[in-house]
């Protein structure tokens, strides 16, 4: 209990008080502490958090996949995956490249269109200024992922120079070096399937607002008419949208929001396309198809509704979030709440 | 009458495939043929904002650039590191990429690799990546006390001390402004309360569309200057950039947000239009429920 309570506990506390007051201290061993060593402290704890939530993942997957539990054959593409990117991570580097020095005399010229060849380059002139312009030697700008693909090319050079080395990026630079098996992984891989996974979004976010989005209750007809001025406003569309338009939007906005509160159909309906006719016949008179209001510009308002409600409701959410942290912070700090040890 | 109502109702009730099919469509069209979409794009005053605090920086000024996004927001963020790279290079200041998420190290590797030979930049003396550090709000609590500390070495494993842009770089100070290519947590918002704000360095920002509504408190306070908000945002900082390069007389290719517009624009309509249609076919069906 001592180990798993009492010592933790007094670790939070002493950390937590000496983090917070170290901003209100001035001494340079409180302040390099709070500054320096605690941070260096959470970003060695973070890089094992890493490590702890990778093992953690392959348990609970292979956990499914012996348990054979619902949807288990997923969890085969995820161990593979895993393994695939731990191969290509510590195991196979790739990121191979060519180096040259003591091209033989008069050979110059037949290496760079060899070299220019391969890189895909139209003038090899360039090539032959790189190679005649480097001091010891010549790296040529082209990644293999496999030996063999750099050993074929290597061939075609070995004839006309001196000196050839085959080499590869240094292990921990390799993931991020073009060429690599790793980069290939997630360039080819990755970023598809992530960029797939967002992309999905639009298919919902439009299925499921055509479904639920209705005008049931005043609360829910504020949210439908900001949520499209806010999805015209926001793009290039928005500012093609005529003022006739957007008063027509208005009157059915207004005559929406009235609704619950005027039974007579007829009288509602009266109102709403009256109202649609004399903004019309008031707007052309006043030459608003020249010059139109700002009022009735779908961008300006959305920028009303982003300057002021939006605004509004967001800093109050952000108010609200930050006294619950100060709280909660409170609350760890002088050991009233212990959920942090866990249990 | 009650034709146009059969109509409506039929409409409202579309199976989700064919919903899927006409969404699918609105995008890819524009995306194929965007040529037969030519909108124009307005700046709005915060992309106009953070144009100019980045327009006004100096020749040979150090910009820290944050990499803080991964493939899934790709789409909606990168399109704004090119536009920034440009504008940066374009007037010589050196850039030092940084990334709070590991798929940020990818992103600022491509980013760079982009843009730098276009410009005839210098690995080492106009630009340098730095990398991806775990510890979120501790690395930009490091970053603003000592670079060192967390970063002995660059992305590629060689060490700062040989790198001749660091010599004088040790901290956030050192830096002239900052720019966080942000898609969540953590992001723009701990830049501000972790380094930013508390050294005075200016700030802005370039985030997806739904993370607007929590960035923009900080905007409207100014302790970040303006903000690229999502994919128009980074259409409107290219079309910016594109009239300033001109005015350089820079060429270079156009970037790839604004051709994205047309197909983004159609599909808002589309959604839109799907959302009128429902509401209509719902009145329709609840009047014919309570005569039934």
């Amino acid at each position: 209990m001592l180990l798993k309570r009492q010592i933790p506990l007094m670790i939070v506390i002493g950390v937590g008080l000496l983090t917070l007051f170290g901003n209100f201290i001035n001494n340079e061993a409180v302040r390099g502490f709070v500054d320096n060593d605690a941070t260096q402290w959470f970003d060695i704890i973070a890089s094992f958090a890493i490590f702890l939530g990778a093992l953690n993942m392959l348990k609970l997957q292979l956990i499914k996949i012996i348990k054979k539990q619902k949807n288990w054959q997923y969890s085969i593409l995820a161990v593979a995956g895993f393994a695939f990117a731990i191969f290509a991570g510590f195991f196979y580097r790739g990121a191979n490249f060519i180096t040259i020095a003591d091209i033989q005399d008069g050979q110059l010229a037949i290496v760079s269109g060899i070299i220019a060849e391969e890189l895909n380059e139209t003038n090899p002139y360039d090539i032959k200024t790189k190679i005649m312009g480097s001091q010891d030697e010549y790296e040529i700008d082209k990644l293999f992922m496999t030996e063999g693909n750099a050993k074929l090319f290597m061939e075609k050079l070995t004839p006309f120079v001196g000196v050839i080395n085959l080499k590869s990026k240094p292990w921990g630079a390799h993931v991020q070096t073009k060429g690599s098996l790793f980069y290939w992984m997630f360039i080819n891989m990755i970023t598809p399937l992530g960029a797939t996974m967002f992309a999905l979004l639009a298919f919902f976010v439009a299925s499921a607002s055509y479904r639920a989005f209705r005008i049931r209750n005043f609360e829910a007809t504020l949210l439908l008419v900001a949520g499209i001025i806010l999805m015209l406003g926001r793009v290039p569309i928005g500012n093609l949208i005529p003022w006739w338009v957007v008063s027509i939007m208005l009157m059915f906005g207004i005559g929406a929001i009235a609704a619950p509160f005027i039974k007579e159909r007829k009288i509602l309906l009266g109102i709403v396309s009256g109202g649609i006719i004399i903004f019309i016949i008031f707007g052309t008179l006043m030459g608003w198809n020249q010059t139109p209001p700002a009022l009735l510009s779908i961008p300006i308002i959305q920028d009303w509704i982003f300057a002021f409600p939006a605004m509004a409701g967001s800093r109050a959410l952000m108010i609200g979030i930050a006294l619950g942290i100060v709280a909660t912070s409170f609350r760890i700090i002088i050991g009233l709440d212990k959920s942090v040890l866990g249990g | 009458m009650e034709t146009i109502k059969k109509i409506f109702i039929v409409l409202g009730s579309l199976d989700r495939r064919i919903i899927f099919i006409i969404v699918g469509l609105s995008v890819l069209i524009p995306l194929l043929k965007p040529e037969w979409v030519d909108l124009p794009i307005r700046p709005t005053p915060e992309s106009q904002i953070v144009f100019d605090e980045i327009n006004k920086l100096n020749e040979g000024d150090k910009v820290l650039l944050s990499f803080e996004y991964g493939p899934s927001t790709k789409p909606e963020i990168h399109p704004m590191a090119i536009a920034i790279l440009k504008h940066l290079y374009a007037k010589n200041i050196q850039v030092y990429g940084f990334a709070l998420w590991p798929d940020g190290n990818f992103m600022s590797t491509e980013a760079f690799s982009e843009v730098s030979d276009d410009y005839d930049k210098k690995y080492g003396v106009d630009y340098v990546n730095l990398g991806y550090k775990p510890g979120g709000e501790a690395v930009i609590k490091g970053i603003a006390s000592d670079i060192r500390t967390l970063y002995p070495a660059d992305l590629q494993g060689t060490s700062l001390n040989d790198i001749p842009m660091m010599k004088d770089v040790i901290n956030i100070e050192d830096f002239d402004f900052v720019f966080s290519l942000s898609a969540g947590y953590p992001g723009s918002k701990e830049w501000v309360q972790y380094a930013c704000d508390p050294k005075n360095i200016p700030l802005s920002t370039g985030c997806t569309s739904i993370q607007v509504t929590d960035i923009m408190p900080y905007v409207e306070n100014d302790q970040i200057r303006g903000i690229l908000a999502g994919m128009p945002g980074a259409a409107e900082y290219e079309s910016l950039v594109e009239a300033e390069l001109q005015k350089m007389e820079i060429s270079g290719k156009p970037g790839e947000a604004s051709g994205m517009m047309a197909a983004q624009s159609i599909a808002h309509v589309v959604i839109v239009l799907f959302i009128i249609f429902g509401n209509i076919s719902y009145f329709i069906t609840r009047k014919k429920n309570r005569k039934g």
